[in-house]
């Protein structure tokens, strides 16, 4: 993808992380359980790769909280940094998970993504921004059984958005031989 | 149709201001809203945000319109800091959660200072076009180019970012307008059918905005637009 694209696609996703956040809070309680603003970083990362992933995952919560007060101030800082790292690791792992099997990249690279990233998000709560009051029992509630639907919609929807976005030739394909034979 | 976060054409002080003052102005802001706990503070802070939204001429509609959007979440904040914020002197007991005063007042302070938020966000988007935004941000990060940081995609990045929020709700609503026709969302029938309604809608709210990602980024190419490459050293991004 070249740079003009990249800028802009990592613009696009932040936009969207933006904006998905307030259709799914016409749901209450959904911003937490269903993590609306993961889901554009790491198609950001995907498809375009770590350093447009990565500005989407600086963009988005910032831009979202000035513009619309959500994420709320006390938990930008640490939101930023695990969205940061879920654009970087998932733009990082699609770039050289090669297994030949379209979904099976990107699937891995969202796993490898999406642990990554609360692991980095656990160790800054308990090493700086909830220095001596986080547990672990903190980190397992927070980052895997509240936002519990949001891991599933994230397993449910990432990979079938960024096949679609292939096959509508809007993204570089990663095999362009299989696409030129479809 | 004036769409939320969109930029509204009037001539007011807020319209004539630089947009790197109006961005410094909002981060003021928001951090004095944050911080205000008081009573008086937030009146203070209501009545600031409430004579910027009469200086910009927008109108309390075009001001407002985002808060009813957040109406459901606003009001599950209150609720929640309402029952679970404290335990002391509890007006009414629901197994673990207390209704009391304290957490009354917290939640209507927390909703607030969203509120003021939301609506100071608002006006920073009607007063201000993409472009000045762009050109507001270059020159707020123009000190950290001397230590390597792309200023110039960063502007482009927060402009753009900032243009396609009213696009992608208006096209958002298109689709799901769509969809209610085709009765595929559900008004009704609980949070769950809710929520797999408004997943049904991400894939073509996707493939719609990175159609419009395609087609901006072949526009600015086609009129020159050029972003150095990673070789290339600070500063010698440039506009062709």
């Amino acid at each position: 993808m070249n740079p003009v694209k990249s800028v802009v696609v990592a613009a696009v996703c932040a936009a969207l992380g933006i904006v998905l956040p307030m259709a799914f809070h016409a749901i209450p309680g959904a911003g937490n359980a269903w993590l609306p603003m993961h889901i554009p970083v790491m198609i950001c990362g995907l498809v375009a790769g770590s350093a447009p992933g990565a500005a989407t995952g600086l963009l988005a919560p910032v831009l979202s909280s000035l513009l619309t007060g959500m994420p709320a101030a006390p938990i930008l800082p640490s939101m930023t940094c695990e969205l940061s790292v879920y654009g970087l690791i998932s733009g990082a792992l699609g770039a050289h998970v090669r297994t030949g099997r379209l979904p099976l990249d990107l699937y891995v690279s969202l796993a490898g993504a999406m642990l990554a990233g609360r692991l980095v998000g656990g160790a800054l709560q308990a090493l700086i921004f909830s220095s001596g009051t986080y547990s672990l029992a903190a980190w397992v509630t927070g980052y895997f059984v509240t936002g519990l639907p949001g891991i599933v919609l994230q397993l449910v929807v990432v990979v079938p958005i960024v096949v679609a976005l292939e096959r509508a030739g809007l993204v570089p394909p990663r095999y362009p031989e299989d696409a030129s034979r479809d | 149709m004036r769409s939320t976060f969109g930029y509204v054409w009037s001539d007011s002080p807020l319209h004539r201001m630089r947009a790197s003052v109006k961005l410094v102005g909002l981060l003021v802001s928001v951090a004095l809203v944050v911080l205000a706990s008081a009573p008086l503070e937030l009146v203070v802070a209501s009545l600031a945000v409430a004579s910027l939204a009469v200086a910009s001429r927008v109108g309390w509609a075009a001001s407002a319109r985002a808060l009813w959007g957040l109406r459901w979440f606003l009001l599950v904040i209150f609720v929640l800091n309402a029952l679970l914020f404290s335990t002391v002197d509890p007006l009414l007991s629901l197994g673990p959660a207390c209704l009391t005063w304290t957490g009354i007042a917290q939640g209507a302070r927390v909703v607030v200072r969203t509120a003021l938020v939301v609506v100071l966000g608002v006006l920073l988007t009607a007063t201000t076009s993409p472009q000045q935004l762009t050109s507001g941000v270059r020159d707020l990060l123009r000190p950290l180019a001397r230590l390597g940081v792309p200023t110039e995609v960063a502007a482009l990045a927060v402009g753009v970012t900032v243009q396609f929020v009213p696009t992608l709700l208006r096209e958002g609503r298109q689709l799901m307008r769509a969809q209610t026709l085709r009765c595929s969302i559900a008004r009704h029938g609980g949070i769950m059918r809710c929520a797999v309604s408004y997943v049904q809608l991400l894939v073509p709210v996707f493939v719609s905005a990175f159609r419009r990602a395609e087609e901006l980024s072949v526009a600015m190419e086609a009129r020159g637009y050029r972003i150095a490459g990673r070789s290339a050293r600070p500063g010698e991004e440039r506009r062709l």
